[in-house]
């Protein structure tokens, strides 16, 4: 079964992913990819004890490109989280055959413009994300599960290759 | 003793809905501020935090909603930023806070030490979910 969902969110691991999306798909790892947090052991244990009931695994993007394969085809469901499209890109471009990412949450930051109530861009961030288009990955706009997917491209044409 | 401060820092309007309905039972709540996560990345979420609990010298409490979310991941970072224990107090944040919770705080905050408060508060929130099953007259 493996991967359930790829999301782009700047909360990482919060309420929405344990509580909405959570109990929807009963994951058994959460993967959170995340050069930082990698690097930071309290970091991992924070994000570590954030969700109950699942497997947290805070890697680098280089370790989850190794290891996106296999976890593809691990037993029971896995999501995976970026905080941003760079590390979503990075990923991609560091050999994962990522098939869509799902945009939960890129809040508000200065410079930054609103596409919806939960996700706002930049220049950097809609480069990032016409390249990955322009790769074929999907992108979706999607908070939680009850609400609507929308293509990115069609709330926000700046994004579109 | 002096009063231990606090912080509420939850979801949407439920900080501001709970101390609106704390006034309305034990009165005016004054020195506690409210923090909503709504619109909020991470990182702007725990510099609201920091920028609350930065002059706490001798530690505080932050009352958040429910274990996992961000006002709790932000809650801890931020006490962490601001050094989270310090010699004269501790920066503890609470998880879970209802009505009843948030009342024994107002009642407490001017004689309990922080770490005592905190625990009390647990303890409180523990007891105050019951089930009472009713039967038909």
């Amino acid at each position: 079964m493996s991967w359930q969902i790829h999301r782009v969110d700047d909360r990482l691991i919060h309420g929405q992913v344990v509580i909405a999306w959570g109990a929807r798909l009963r994951p058994a790892r959460i993967w959170v990819v995340d050069d930082a947090s990698a690097a930071n052991p309290w970091e991992r244990e924070l994000l570590a004890s954030a969700a109950a009931g699942a497997e947290v695994r805070v890697v680098t993007v280089a370790e989850a490109a190794a290891a996106w394969a296999a976890e593809a085809t691990a037993p029971g469901g896995a999501f995976l989280i970026v905080p941003d499209l760079a590390t979503a890109r990075a990923l991609i471009e560091a050999g994962a055959p990522v098939p869509s990412f799902t945009l939960g949450g890129l809040h508000y930051a200065p410079g930054k413009t609103k596409v919806n109530e939960y996700v706002y861009l930049d220049a950097d961030d809609r480069a990032d994300a016409r390249a990955l288009l322009a790769r074929g990955v999907a992108l979706e706009v999607q908070d939680v599960p009850a609400s609507r997917p929308q293509s990115l491209a069609s709330l926000d044409p700046g994004s579109a290759p | 003793m002096s009063r231990v401060p606090a912080l509420l820092v939850m979801h949407a309007d439920l900080g501001a809905a709970l101390l609106h309905a704390a006034g309305q039972v034990y009165g005016p709540c004054e020195d506690l501020p409210v923090l909503s996560n709504e619109g909020l990345s991470r990182a702007a979420l725990e510099h609201a935090i920091a920028g609350k609990v930065a002059g706490w010298s001798a530690g505080g409490l932050v009352l958040t909603d429910f274990w996992g979310g961000s006002c709790h991941l932000c809650g801890l970072a931020a006490a962490r930023a601001c050094g989270g224990a310090t010699a004269a107090g501790e920066i503890v944040v609470v998880t879970g806070l209802n009505l009843p919770m948030l009342l024994d705080y107002l009642h407490n905050r001017d004689r309990c030490a922080v770490v005592e408060l905190a625990e009390r508060l647990q303890l409180k929130g523990q007891e105050s979910v019951r089930l009472q099953r009713c039967q038909p007259a």
